[in-house]
């Protein structure tokens, strides 16, 4: 085991030893027919393989610092995760990339530089060891939130396509038709958010704060950079899921606002 | 000449079927007064419901022209239009609240911001008239029989006034004292307005026209019942 400054830093031995565990629990699968062995083993050295890169490609980005690397990095980043809300809403209608792309990029950028512009006080301003794990929270706390609130949407409207019918034939524009559901899906991406956000501290230590625990940092500083990383991250979800909904839901609808049911879809599956 | 109260003009619709393109609507046209009352029947999958969603300017992808006194759809708006021209579909529609709520969604939206809501008293009269007259506006809408619903989802149409009414099957969840009352309140309806009824039951009178529709186009079967 070697420290430096308040470090304590891992060491191969103590890699092995946390797979040795992974092993034990793939043994408990095996004995009891879990049928995991496979998938254990895949995530573990997965978990291996991708954060070794990450620490790599961190500490090449870092040694370089170039804003133009760190603003691309953040994109490739945005794109990612556009990609995954995609694939997390099947029922939704397609050219749901680019609103996705579009919400995570708007929010994702303006929080995560308000946090390192204006509170953290980075200088310079695109220092990556600061922008680039900041970013990382916003975009995938925020990703999950957008992925939520567009999956519920395009599910409740199609839960309730007899009322649309009926509504839209009463003369009732989308956002009048389609309003309860998005309200709905809104609702439900930012519960997780508020709940974990009540629940800090008490429940459990929060990721970061443990990180930087865990470094050697002042608990109290750690919990100030917990505090504004916690209510960045909420905002973003917020944000973007709204942003994300209102960008989207009127793709279910024609150009003279019908709703597009099930039956009426070219792709319906 | 004045114009007709609502006409279609060559209205076209191709679906992707199991066996390639599916024309369900192949020129159908329609012309209609005010007094008229005409009911379409066809057989099943023959487009009746395609039909009168079109009427309803309620389909995307709908080639073919539509007027309603004279004014292509287009100039009078989509919204507008169907506030005039409304569609009651096929399976009843009722709302989470009560049966007043119920009534008065139509004037939750923006298209009827300058109209003034009906009154209590006009909705309990339109209540009695459906033969609801046990059914209190305060009631909870979710409680009501599937026959109830259906009549108050008409009640709800009727009280919007529009110029034509498109009924998908008005009868499907009505017992037969039921839809006697709903087919003289329709009889009432056409003194002012006109209709347009999807039905396949037998003929109970009330039509002033009869089409059917086969192979996407309506052909006259009578001038009355």
């Amino acid at each position: 085991m070697t420290e430096t400054a308040g470090v304590v830093a891992i060491t191969l031995p103590q890699l092995l030893l946390a797979a040795g565990f992974m092993v034990f629990v793939g043994v408990i699968s095996l004995r009891l027919a879990l049928g995991l062995e496979r998938d254990l083993a895949i995530a573990t050295v997965r978990t291996y393989v991708q954060l070794f890169i990450l620490g790599l490609v961190l500490r090449w980005v870092f040694g370089i610092d170039s804003p133009w690397l760190v603003l691309g990095l953040l994109l490739l980043m945005v794109g990612a995760a556009a990609q995954t809300i995609v694939k997390r809403a099947p029922d939704a209608p397609k050219g749901l990339f680019g609103s996705s792309f579009v919400s995570m990029a708007l929010t994702g950028f303006i929080v995560t530089f308000a946090v390192t512009g204006l509170v953290v006080q980075v200088d310079p301003w695109y220092r990556a060891q600061y922008v680039i794990p900041i970013a990382g929270m916003v975009l995938g706390n925020s990703m999950t939130g957008i992925a939520l609130a567009l999956e519920r949407t395009f599910a409740d409207l199609d839960a309730r396509e007899g009322e649309l019918l009926a509504l839209v034939a009463l003369g009732a524009t989308p956002w009048e038709a389609a309003g309860p559901s998005v309200r709905t899906a809104l609702r439900a991406a930012l519960i997780p958010t508020i709940n974990s956000m009540a629940a800090a501290g008490i429940v459990f230590i929060p990721g970061m704060m443990t990180g930087q625990i865990l470094a050697g940092a002042d608990p109290l500083a750690a919990a100030g950079y917990q505090i504004v990383v916690m209510l960045m991250v909420a905002a973003a979800t917020a944000l973007g899921s709204v942003l994300a909904v209102m960008l989207t839901y009127h793709k279910r609808f024609s150009a003279d606002g019908v709703f597009i049911e099930k039956g009426l879809r070219e792709d319906a599956r | 000449m004045k114009a007709p109260l609502l006409e279609a003009r060559d209205l076209r619709v191709v679906r992707s079927g199991d066996a390639g393109p599916l024309k369900v609507l192949d020129g159908a046209s329609l012309t209609l007064e005010r007094g008229e009352v005409v009911d379409i029947s066809g057989p099943s999958g023959s487009g009746k419901t395609t039909f009168v969603r079109a009427l309803a300017l309620m389909l995307p992808d709908v080639a073919g022209e539509l007027f309603l006194e004279g004014r292509p759809a287009a100039e009078v708006g989509a919204r507008v239009w169907r506030s005039r021209v409304a569609l009651l579909p096929q399976k009843p529609v009722i709302f989470p609240g009560t049966v007043r709520e119920n009534l008065l969604v139509p004037w939750r939206l923006k298209v009827r911001h300058d109209t003034t809501p009906p009154g209590e008293d006009e909705l309990r009269a339109k209540l009695d008239s459906f033969g609801l007259d046990d059914v209190a506006l305060d009631r909870d809408a979710a409680k009501l029989s599937v026959g109830q619903a259906a009549r108050v989802a008409m009640a709800r149409i009727g009280l919007t006034r529009p110029d034509v009414l498109l009924l998908d099957e008005p009868d499907a969840s009505l017992d037969e004292s039921a839809a006697a009352m709903v087919a003289s309140l329709t009889v009432r309806f056409a003194e002012t307005g006109a209709v347009v009824r999807v039905r396949h039951h037998r003929p109970d009178g009330v039509a002033t026209r009869r089409e059917r529709l086969v192979a996407g186009r309506l052909h006259g079967v009578g001038d009355s019942d």
